[in-house]
């Protein structure tokens, strides 16, 4: 339970921070974007000036390298783009896993079997390679965060509706179920007033152990170069950009590596504090 | 040629086609340093082993696309003329090859004729011939062998529509009267076709081991080596022609017994392995694989590093290509705004700093054999001048500044998102906002070189293909080059009748220096239009392993030479 309280603090504090960038920024009286040619050694290939990266009482958490951006407001506007992108892409996971969990527990075989398959076929698809294919295609014009949320969550809905679906299939055998049935409900009615509530709580669980999966994947999407554009900032972004320095100056490394790692571990706990709040007497069965 | 193109990465290192200007200096001390011990006379013997990033494409002289004959080709083509291989400013001359001189212009420089050097083979023992050479050239024109630079199918007479040798039989514009001469009739004066003999299509193709497309899988060699294995896009184990000899060959010194190449190699690991120089790695050279800004932070803390980097220059402008086409930038005063907002220190450090690229305010990169004549019409010093763009935008009718669209490639070279950002926070400055739009390089290749969807503002690089003004400025300036259906480079689609009356004036320019001056003037002359803003010229280092010996640079393409470097 101490733990669960760890992830929950964190992740309020990354929330706020998300939420009062222009706030944070304008207290350290930098912005996210402005380029400080004065503040990088250009004859080292734009090595920021000082020692760790340029940390100085003016830029809290020092520049980046070649650009001389503050890198303090672009953890704090990266926080944004990563939590918003992994919470809007796990509603996206859970709207759709939990609907098509939904119809397949609750339809007939023929449907069942499938969606099922469909079910399948989803959690199959090299989901990377696909993620990979569709952000390259969509017009530049497209809201980046958007789509990046509408593209991880479509490709990763498969297991909360594998959860939702074998939730359902107990449910539905279940005596009140059947009074319902019997008192003349429809299936439509059956599934949003009886079997809908008993899946929450699990799907909520689940839930909460896909968010810091979903950090993750935009991380790696933004590494790759296909994620949010610049001159936006996002933590995965950040990270592929320092990859290559990290030998002359690490902390430009070691400060977006440290913000994804607090990031998951703090969803991660969370998570687990969830699941053991849902359901005490087991470990480890509802996911 | 376009520098963002594939087809560079024979020629020049792609992340790398950063190059330029006037630093003897530095190329002094770099060829004191790797020529101490070096006596040619001894240099013989071991493994050269080359590490590149760039895959190992075609090794077919009719489909290579290269500059003074290439830097691994010319291991086994040798040309009509070639890439001078001497240390310095000189190295920008064309000497003989295959031939007995640079060739003999007649008819205003309508016709060229050459002569073949006497004792020359290929590597089976057989002379080699001019029907040879001609028959090479033919090649390069049929489809199936496409990759090569197109000036021939536009200078040689009657061959525009020509197919090549096995649809068309011969070009008649190319005349072989004995077997020691080749005659080239040109349908326009051309007096740089010197440089363009340097080319490997001018490299001698026995017509009896002509395998068509599979003719790459072993080509015959003219050079100091011949092809041991050839495993495409992977390894190239190159070892000695025996049939060629220093006597019959004063350019190339060939002093390993064996090449090997490796490619597709990560940049890093490149870099990572010739800094450590570990075992082979020590005999190890890269050409196309240039020092990042990552590693120059190292090289400044470790001297021993820094004995073994070239400094190198390949003449290249990155530059915002204005179409005047779009509104608002048909308002020269709307390019000169533009052209005055911009921050070269911020671009430059977008690109890996001072030691990787210096400003440019002209069309023409920095040095003299380009015909390099200084100006800066709109200065905006290094940092820009957004209080004069911010008046000239009001003289325009934009007193509360514009929103433009910068379209750029997503590729992680020097004209891509960290230029862009660096341009869209410098003209915020003066008022200017800039979206940006990002295409990945085909698609970008696609839409700004067809003048139909070219956009009104991009950036782009331009390098050339021999050190001269005529492939530098005539491509992007020449209003009979507009090329509608695609693969254009006039990107302000400008036609001047009093600009392309001056460039065929100095294409009947025999003599270099002349043409030079010329070429300098007229990008003067084109420069007060405003239709670019030269942004930097680029510069490379290149790192080579412990052993090597006699790794100087040569200006013609920015690289050290494999046939002078020795590892012995």
């Amino acid at each position: 339970m101490r733990h669960y309280r760890v992830g929950l603090a964190i992740v309020a504090a990354l929330v706020l921070i998300a939420l009062t960038a222009p706030l944070l920024t304008a207290l350290e009286g930098q912005d996210a974007t402005g380029f400080h040619p004065e503040l990088v050694n250009s004859a080292l290939g734009g090595l920021p000036n000082g020692a760790l990266g340029g940390i100085s009482a003016d830029h809290w958490l020092g520049v980046e390298p070649g650009t001389g951006r503050d890198i303090f407001a672009r953890i704090v506007y990266g926080a944004q783009v990563s939590l918003g992108v992994a919470i809007g892409a796990t509603v996206v996971q859970v709207l759709i896993g939990t609907t098509v969990g939904l119809a397949a527990g609750m339809g007939g075989r023929l449907a069942d079997g499938l969606l099922t398959r469909g079910i399948d076929l989803m959690m199959a698809l090299p989901e990377l390679i696909f993620a990979i294919a569709l952000l390259v295609i969509v017009p530049a014009g497209f809201p980046r965060p958007l789509l990046l949320a509408g593209v991880i969550g479509v490709f990763g809905w498969g297991g909360t509706a594998r959860l939702v679906r074998a939730q359902t299939l107990s449910l539905r055998t279940r005596d009140y179920v059947a009074a319902a049935r019997l008192a003349g409900a429809g299936r439509v009615r059956v599934a949003r007033r009886e079997i809908l509530p008993g899946v929450v709580a699990p799907v909520l669980t689940y839930a909460a152990l896909l968010l810091p999966g979903n950090i993750v994947s935009e991380a790696g999407l933004s590494f790759l170069g296909i994620g949010v554009r610049p001159p936006t900032p996002s933590w995965g972004q950040m990270l592929s950009n320092a990859s290559v320095w990290f030998r002359s100056d690490p902390m430009y490394v070691i400060i977006p590596a440290a913000a994804i790692f607090l990031a998951v571990l703090a969803f991660t706990l969370l998570g687990d504090g969830v699941r053991k709040a849902a359901n005490p007497r087991t470990t480890g069965a509802a996911s | 040629m376009r520098t963002s193109h594939k087809v560079l990465t024979a020629l020049v290192p792609l992340a790398a086609l950063l190059a330029a200007c006037g630093h003897n200096t530095q190329d002094a001390q770099g060829a004191k340093n790797s020529t101490a011990a070096f006596d040619p006379a001894t240099c013989q013997g071991g493994t050269l082993r080359v590490l590149n990033q760039g895959d190992l494409t075609h090794y077919d002289p009719a489909r290579l696309y290269t500059s003074g004959g290439g830097k691994i080709p010319t291991l086994l083509f040798r040309t009509l003329t070639t890439r001078n291989r001497v240390p310095g400013p000189d190295s920008t001359k064309v000497v003989p090859d295959l031939a007995t001189d640079v060739g003999t212009p007649s008819d205003d420089a309508k016709t060229w004729t050459y002569h073949l050097k006497d004792g020359l083979k290929f590597e089976d023992g057989t002379p080699i011939t001019s029907a040879d050479i001609k028959y090479g050239i033919e090649r390069s024109f049929a489809p199936e062998l496409p990759g090569g630079a197109p000036y021939l199918r536009d200078w040689l007479k009657d061959a525009q529509n020509y197919g090549g040798p096995y649809k068309d039989g011969e070009l008649s514009s190319i005349e072989t009267p004995d077997d020691k001469t080749i005659i080239f009739k040109l349908r326009k004066p051309e007096g740089e076709f010197p440089y363009l003999a340097t080319a490997t299509q001018f490299a001698p193709v026995p017509k009896a081991k002509d395998t068509g497309v599979d003719y790459e899988k072993h080509p015959i060699s003219s050079g100091p080596y011949k092809v041991e294995s050839f495993d495409q896009s992977k390894h190239l184990v190159l070892v000695r022609n025996d049939n060629w000899s220093r006597q019959i060959d004063d350019q190339r010194l060939a002093c390993p017994d064996r090449i090997e190449v490796t490619a597709g190699l990560d940049p890093a690991v490149v870099n990572q392995r010739l800094a450590t120089g570990a075992g082979d790695d020590a005999n190890a050279a890269t050409t196309d694989v240039n020092l990042g800004p990552a590693e120059l932070a190292r090289l400044g803390s470790d001297p021993q590093l820094a004995a073994h980097v070239a400094h190198t220059h390949f003449g290249d402008t990155t530059y915002l290509a204005f179409n005047p086409k779009v509104k608002p930038f048909d308002d020269i005063k709307v390019r000169e705004a533009i052209s005055y907002a911009v921050n070269r220190q911020t671009v430059i450090n977008a690109v890996g700093g001072s030691q990787l690229a210096d400003p440019a305010t002209t069309f023409l990169p920095d040095q003299a054999v380009f015909g390099y004549q200084p100006y800066d019409h709109f200065p905006a010093g290094p940092t820009g001048d957004p209080a004069k763009a911010k008046e000239l935008l009001a003289q325009a009718g934009y007193p509360n500044g514009l929103t433009i669209t910068l379209t750029h490639s997503t590729a992680q070279s020097g004209h891509g998102p960290g230029v862009a950002t660096a341009i869209q926070d410098a003209l915020k400055q003066a008022g200017i906002t800039v979206n940006l739009e990002p295409l990945d390089p085909d698609s970008f290749d696609a839409k700004v070189n067809t003048p139909a969807t070219e956009p009104g503002l991009s950036i782009d690089g331009w390098g050339a293909d021999w050190p001269s003004g005529n492939p530098f400025l005539a491509p992007i300036f020449d209003g009979r080059q507009i090329i509608k259906s695609g693969g254009n480079f006039n990107l302000a689609q400008y036609d001047n009748p009093e600009v392309n009356d001056e460039i065929d004036a100095i294409n009947k320019l025999t003599d270099p220096a002349a043409a030079a001056k010329r070429w300098g003037a007229l990008d003067e002359k084109i420069g007060k239009e405003a239709l670019t803003v030269p942004l930097y010229h680029s510069k490379d280092l290149l790192l080579f392993g412990k052993n090597v010996k006699n790794a100087w640079v040569s200006d013609w393409n920015g690289l050290y030479d494999l046939s002078v470097m020795s590892v012995k």
